[in-house]
């Protein structure tokens, strides 16, 4: 983070989760402490080895968007239209009005996954070209008779950019424009830049988000075949259960959570009200998973934040309850807070609705921001059974927040990861 | 003061060669890199040709390639050719440099569809009568016909998380993917990343191909690609008259950015510096660019400002030029705007005339022409002008080279979507 002296607070929550569809609603799931992760809806899963998830079944974008703009819904796969109905709402919730927004001094930044295509599109294509045999497509007869059934505008429907870019074209966004595809940690890369964006005087304004879903067939068969799913079909509420001993796997969900980012003066004048602020940042990249990486993102983001590690209320955890990579998050952790005065708790929010990928960081980070502005800690659910490998001070059950600042902490299998410390505004 | 970002290695994979050395020899050679397409059966789709990537072999970079034969081609050249980046700039297995402070910042494509296995998959468990799959049935082919392995591999930050871990590069992480602005941008926010001091040094750049059959497909849908019937050669034909799309090109481009005071602690090469970066965005219509360019022409404006030029300083512009109707002309009416009168003065050629479109990876490839315009003192061509459109009407540098010493040089790379980036390099100066 440079030495700026251009603060950047946060003015606004967009949400829409399993827990509910909106930041009050999404609140309320939170303080209710129960999983909303329950048998797959959207589909029959049967022949899937994982059949749960954490779904939004009543999700409709016309509810969300206005009349005038509807018709672009057809060209927007399920995570661009959560990403613009997430979108308006953040706007909705900061309140700001357009004559307040100078056009070139907005931005728009989204974390994005692979956006699955809808099979039903390829429907008639495969008819042509395929006796259904694995491997066997005529491409001479797909290139002369099935290119041709497919719709005209298939590709714009899934191009991970597209997020970004109809909320920019919604919203008349015209200022820097950033799709980050960075797997689960691609909401808090996205909300790192946009700090550094505004930061160094380019923005003023930004929405920053993450959305997406991989509630459909073919990206669940996908997450399937990557081996990492809860199979814990016969009991939904309880299958994700972060650093517990007995998880075993992560669960999918969907969603979108959009933050709104604004230079602090700028929030000023308008008479904002001011969530927090955003006083720390750092992506690192962990080889070989060695912890090393993990533990450094976090210490760099403290660092950044200039507060030690027990002055945070609480860390927001990755925390998939997956078997291999809770034990190795929670290690860092240790190593980052085990010389704390007193036990910093973790929360870990996947508990209550899963994993929602690219919309996990800036989900969770959401749920923390409230959490500070609640003064609750809220617990992380189905933690019954300590994993003595996850030697850490898990919340268990609702306490009171007594510190101003949040560390949430992401990363990939892969070994990308990322920090945001957050400050209460208490002015 | 802020802190100066320069450029000290590179590295390229491409249509039209496998290093830096030779993809701006060919260039200057004004050669095509276009032909039928032979990765695919093609022949029945409605553009049956490509710039591809000729004899491409991980193993002549790496001596153990078999690591990565689940992934894609975009992590395959995205690994030779930072490679070359980082042996080019005396990086490779190096220690003294603090790999914590050595980050990785790319606009690298998605993997490819595994078209065989899904296509019959949808056609077994597809009803037309009731137009829907059976779940069931797509589920249970799905996880006996998808390769695990190589469906992780399609994952968009795989490419990104194979260099960081393969050559030890343990600071920022980052992807972009905003189509065809994707490595300009991931260059521009890299460079950001060292001048905020988060960095020292940034491998970026980018890799992709979509010259696959849902690649083609798609673009052909929307009847952005040339479906010229003459020679594939002449098909990518920016600023000309006669030009009916753009052709696609696949590949890597690669540059190591550091921060001039590391470059110069370590006695680096310095070849370049980096000195403007504009991102803007259009927010008109995912279909079409703004039709008077407000966008482009806002985003070179911000690297101008960035870089504390003037526009006459600017001796070469290296266009986004795809060969489409509609980019050539705009583009041309935001150069004027930006450069008023002055736009007549300064040669302007597309890479893409030669390299087709890399896509993602197109804006890093055309940084590195960039780079090398500016070392060799020599301009490279639009090739296939012939008809000169009145809408186009500025200096294209029209089928052969120029030698000309230039200063600095602008690239303009526009997204589909409406993400445009700019960015400035300039020869180095104390």
């Amino acid at each position: 983070m440079s030495a700026s002296s251009r603060r950047v607070v946060l003015t606004g929550i967009g949400v829409i989760n399993p827990l509910g569809l909106n930041a009050t609603a999404y609140w309320e799931g939170i303080a209710r402490g129960q999983s909303v992760i329950k048998t797959l809806q959207a589909f029959d899963p049967a022949g899937m080895p994982s059949r749960i998830a954490g779904e939004i079944p009543t999700f409709d974008a016309k509810n969300f968007i206005d009349k005038k703009d509807r018709k672009s819904l057809r060209m927007m796969a399920r995570a661009i239209q959560m990403a613009v109905s997430g979108a308006q709402l953040a706007l909705d919730d900061a309140g700001v009005k357009k004559d307040q927004l100078d056009p070139t001094r907005f931005g728009v930044e989204f974390g994005a996954g692979l956006l699955p295509t809808e099979l039903e599109e390829l429907g008639h294509a495969s008819l042509a070209s395929s006796n259904g045999e694995p491997g066997d497509v005529d491409l001479k007869k797909w290139g002369a008779a099935s290119l041709p059934c497919i719709p005209p505008l298939w590709m714009l429907k899934y191009l991970p950019n597209m997020l970004a870019s109809h909320v920019s074209i919604l919203h008349n966004a015209q200022g820097p424009n950033n799709t980050i595809t960075e797997s689960d940690v691609a909401g808090l890369l996205a909300l790192g830049e946009a700090q550094r964006i505004i930061a160094r005087n380019q923005a003023d304004f930004f929405l920053v988000g993450g959305a997406d879903s991989k509630i459909n067939p073919l990206s669940f068969v996908r997450q399937c075949l990557f081996g990492n799913l809860s199979t814990r079909n016969d009991a939904p509420e309880k299958a994700c259960r972060p650093f517990d001993r007995l998880r075993d796997g992560s669960v999918q969900g969907e969603g979108v959570a959009v933050l709104v980012l604004e230079e602090l003066e700028h929030a000023r004048r308008r008479g904002a009200r001011i969530y927090a602020e955003l006083v720390g940042f750092a992506s690192t990249f962990d080889r070989n998973r060695s912890g090393r990486g993990l533990a450094r993102v976090m210490r760099i983001a403290l660092a950044r934040a200039g507060i030690t590690p027990d002055q945070v209320d609480h860390v927001g955890a990755h925390g998939l309850s997956s078997v291999r990579a809770d034990p190795w998050e929670a290690q860092a952790i240790k190593e980052v807070f085990g010389e704390s005065s007193r036990p910093v708790p973790v929360f870990a929010p996947k508990s209550y609705f899963g994993n929602l990928a690219a919309a996990s960081g800036t989900s969770e980070l959401a749920a923390s921001i409230l959490a500070l502005m609640h003064r609750v800690v809220p617990p992380t659910l189905n933690y019954e059974e300590p994993d003595p490998a996850c030697p850490i001070p898990v919340s268990r059950s609702a306490q009171p927040g007594t510190h101003p600042h949040v560390l949430k902490v992401g990363f990939t299998e892969m070994g990308q990861c990322a920090a945001v410390v957050c400050r209460r505004w208490d002015e | 003061m802020r802190k100066r970002v320069v450029i000290t290695g590179m590295g390229a994979i491409s249509p039209l060669g496998h290093s830096v050395e030779e993809l701006f020899r060919s260039q200057l050679e004004a050669r095509s890199g276009v032909g039928p397409i032979t990765l695919f059966d093609a022949s029945e789709f409605p553009t049956t040709f490509a710039s591809q990537v000729k004899n491409f072999d991980l193993g002549g970079y790496i001596p153990d390639p078999q690591r990565f034969d689940n992934s894609g081609v975009n992590t395959r050249y995205a690994l030779a050719a930072a490679h070359q980046a980082l042996g080019d700039a005396g990086l490779l297995g190096s220690s003294n440099v603090d790999s914590t402070r050595f980050g990785v910042y790319l606009g690298a494509g998605e993997g490819i569809q595994d078209f065989a296995n899904l296509i019959p998959l949808i056609r077994r468990s597809y009803s037309p009568e009731q137009n829907k799959v059976d779940t069931v049935k797509f589920a249970e082919g799905g996880t006996r016909d998808f390769h695990a392995g190589r469906e992780f591999e399609q994952e968009l930050h795989t490419t990104p998380g194979h260099v960081a871990n393969y050559f030890g590069l343990e600071g920022p992480n980052y992807n972009c993917l905003t189509a065809c602005a994707a490595s300009s941008q991931a260059i521009g926010e890299a460079c950001e990343i060292i001048r905020g001091g988060e960095a020292d040094l940034m491998l970026s750049g980018g890799s992709h191909s979509m010259i696959h059959p849902l690649g083609v497909t798609g673009f052909n849908l929307l009847t952005a690609l040339s479906a010229s019937k003459g020679d594939p050669t002449k098909a990518s034909r920016p600023f000309d008259l006669h030009r009916d799309g753009f052709v696609l090109g696949e590949g890597s481009g690669m540059l190591v950015l550091e921060d001039l005071d590391h470059a110069r602690r370590r006695g680096a090469t310095i070849y370049a510096e980096l000195t403007g970066y504009g991102s803007t965005g259009d927010a008109f219509r995912v279909t079409d660019s703004h039709p008077e360019g407000r966008g482009a022409i806002a985003c070179m404006q911000a690297a101008l400002d960035d870089a504390g030029l003037a526009p006459p300083a600017i001796g070469y512009i290296n266009a986004h030029g795809t060969s489409t109707q509609v980019n050539d002309r705009v583009e041309t009416v935001a150069i004027k705007k930006v450069f008023g009168t002055g736009a007549y003065q300064i040669p302007v050629s597309s890479s893409k005339s030669m390299l087709g479109h890399l896509i993602a990876a197109a804006g890093a490839v055309e940084l590195i022409t960039c780079v090398q315009a500016i070392r060799r003192g020599m301009l490279p061509p639009t090739i296939n002008y012939e008809f000169p459109d009145p809408e186009c009407d500025l200096d294209y540098i029209p089928n052969a080279p120029r030698q000309k010493r230039v200063d600095h040089v602008l690239s303009n790379s526009f997204g589909f979507g409406g993400q445009n980036i700019s960015l400035i390099v300039s020869r180095f100066n104390d």
